[in-house]
């Protein structure tokens, strides 16, 4: 008898302690990228830790060596087993993910996505760094900045299969087309993948069209191939480079002059928005519609029926502050 | 014309004429064709593919082939950016490239002739070893922006020529000597048609096979040297697209796939033909989709006119008399 109490007493205690522990203990976010060791999910890790700090949870950064689904579903699932509270994933492909959404489900876990979207999977919401409409828009409204209306825009993209790319270009086309209608957009050229046939691509534009007045490198790696080719041309000043690309691979161009500005988001700011959105969601907040996450500079809008937590207006890179980007 | 013809070998006549047809469409169909500094673009642009595509031709010859050409160019470009990033002189930077060549042609070489594996899934497993050891050397930040101290090495003239042609013609003179004046050539050809016999025969097989694709490892090295001083950049898809067009333009040279046959100047003018369309093709407003598909076509036709030729009773039409005749007339 006396020993059972002893025992009761100590299992008590122990309960007592352990509880008492995992009270204390901060509410755990996880972020999934697509592959790590890259620089710009390198900066959105630093933007979830920053948040984490500011917020009092603990952060936690896993995923993948290379762009492998099934590793990265493996790695969530694994997270989920461990016991986080909120896992964000910028999802590699958005078929495989509904068993993992599953499982969090089962045991409380809320799971969503940034970065990189799986609409139809039942994920808690979307972080979204931009709109294809917002990233279009931007691009053309800083290139007429620059070059007036009245100008002709070659278009170099990457693969033509490429949907994100294909919605900016139209977008472009349709901003054009609304706002500056003198403003001429040549019809886009395919370079693929490479940044050779891309500078080979925006030579021959230029060779093509004299009167050219700006180039635009719709996927990364059209961009040192437009930037490249301008100097090549000796035609800096004459014909304004731009594109989607990060601020180290513009920063070259932005320097020389042959890119006038580089349009793309902060992944920093987007790591932050995530780690944000996971604290909401364990503590089961309501997003408003429009707020500032504390620590933000700018408002983010939050659409419940879609579930996209945008980030807000894309950021324009140009020689100026090129060097506050690390990514 | 005939015995031009005869001299020159057919294909060679058939791809130079081509070059000279489509450019003169071309010219017609655009004022900007036609000008020194567009021909010299095509020039510029040809460059790594003229270089690329002589190693491919003496690998196909010897019935081998390397997918891999692209990525082995890549890894050159890493290091000799990272030597130009931390300042070395563009002279050692540009030789950087075809010593790294050299020494992926070994590994090549190795897998391929000692692992005993068939050249292209050896070649397509060390594309994918490649592809991740570039990605891995960039850590998904390209390089961008090198500084130009290699460029202007590359773009200075000896005896009034770019160095690029320099270093183009003294490669392919060299090999050319190699195969037609040493028993290299006998040798590669007796390979390419029967490993077995030509073993019998007493060739080095190994020996011969091993410098076929070191060979082509330097030339991809040395490509790489002018394609970092012509684009100063290395992103993580580096020469993707270069193996398959130096295949497309060596079969188009008249070098017979299945080895056996090779045609250096029928190489060079298949290169100068493909990038001769990509460029003219832009410049009359052709959507850039186009191209690949045009490039596809030329090829089929190409070759399914040279297979039709094979099964047509051609070659006893051209021995008899009307056949001598027609063909005079023909031509």
């Amino acid at each position: 008898m006396h020993t059972h109490s002893k025992v009761a007493l100590l299992a008590a205690t122990l309960l007592a302690v352990g509880s008492s522990f995992a009270l204390a203990a901060d509410k755990k976010v996880a972020f999934v990228p697509q592959i790590i060791g890259i620089p710009y999910f390198d900066a959105m890790e630093a933007g979830g830790k920053e948040a984490a700090a500011k917020f009092g949870v603990d952060f936690i950064y896993q995923g993948p060596v290379d762009t492998n689904p099934v590793d990265q579903m493996q790695i969530v699932q694994n997270l989920i087993d461990q016991g986080v509270n909120a896992v964000a994933v910028s999802v590699l492909d958005a078929s495989s993910i509904a068993p993992v959404v599953e499982a969090a489900k089962a045991k409380h876990v809320a799971l969503f996505t940034s970065d990189s979207d799986a609409p139809k999977s039942g994920r808690a919401l979307y972080v979204a760094q931009a709109t294809d409409e917002g990233l279009g828009d931007a691009i053309i409204d800083e290139m007429v900045k620059r070059v007036g209306e009245d100008a002709k825009i070659g278009i170099v993209s990457g693969e033509a299969t490429a949907s994100n790319l294909n919605a900016w270009i139209g977008f472009m086309q349709a901003r054009a087309k609304a706002k500056y209608p003198k403003l001429k957009l040549l019809e886009p050229q395919f370079a693929g993948g490479t940044a050779q046939r891309a500078a080979q691509i925006a030579t021959d534009l230029m060779t093509a069209n004299p009167d050219l007045k700006g180039l635009i490198g719709v996927a990364s790696t059209t961009c040192p191939g437009v930037g490249q080719a301008i100097e090549t041309a000796g035609k800096i000043g004459k014909v304004i480079g731009t594109g989607y690309c990060s601020p180290n691979t513009a920063r070259a161009y932005l320097k020389s002059g042959s890119f006038g500005y580089s349009v793309l988001w902060d992944p920093k700011e987007l790591g932050y928005l995530t780690v944000w959105a996971g604290k909401q969601l364990i503590d089961g907040k309501e997003i408003p519609a429009t707020t500032t996450p504390d620590g933000m500079s700018h408002p983010v809008t939050y659409d419940a029926k879609t579930g996209i937590l945008l980030l807000g207006e894309p950021a324009v890179f140009t020689a100026q502050n090129v060097d506050n980007y690390k990514f | 014309m005939r015995a031009f013809l005869q001299r020159f070998g057919e294909r060679e006549a058939l791809l130079a004429l081509g070059c000279v047809v489509s450019g003169l469409v071309f010219s017609i169909l655009s004022p900007y064709f036609a000008t020194p500094d567009n021909l010299l673009t095509i020039a510029r642009n040809s460059t790594e593919l003229l270089l690329i595509g002589l190693g491919m031709t003496l690998l196909l010859g010897i019935g081998g082939i390397d997918v891999s050409v692209g990525s082995v160019l890549g890894l050159a470009a890493i290091g000799i950016g990272r030597l130009l990033e931390a300042g070395a002189p563009p002279a050692l930077a540009a030789l950087a490239g075809p010593v790294a060549g050299l020494a992926l042609g070994v590994v090549t070489a190795f897998v391929v002739i000692f692992g005993r594996i068939p050249a292209i899934v050896a070649t397509l497993g060390l594309l994918g070893v490649y592809r991740a050891g570039i990605f891995l050397a960039l850590g998904g930040s390209w390089l961008s922006g090198l500084p130009t101290g290699l460029t202007n090495l590359l773009a200075a003239r000896v005896f009034g020529l770019p160095v690029s042609v320099l270093v183009i013609a003294l490669a392919y003179g060299a090999i050319f000597i190699a195969v037609r004046l040493t028993p290299f050539g006998a040798h590669l050809l007796a390979i390419g048609n029967s490993e077995a016999r030509a073993r019998l025969a007493g060739i080095g097989v190994r020996r011969v096979q091993v410098a076929a694709f070191v060979i082509s490892g330097g030339l991809c090295g040395l490509a790489a040297s002018f394609y970092v001083a012509t684009y100063r950049n290395v992103e993580m898809t580096i020469g993707a697209t270069l193996a398959l067009e130096a295949v497309a333009a060596v079969v188009l040279g008249g070098t017979a796939v299945t080895g056996g046959r090779i045609s250096l100047l029928g190489t060079a003018f298949g290169v100068i033909l493909l990038r001769l369309l990509q460029n003219g093709l832009l410049l009359v407003g052709a959507p850039s989709l186009w191209q690949p598909v045009l490039t596809g076509l030329l090829l089929l036709l190409v070759l399914g006119a040279e297979a039709l030729s094979r099964r047509l009773p051609l070659e006893r039409l051209r021995q008899s008399a009307v056949g001598a005749a027609w063909r005079t007339g023909a031509r």
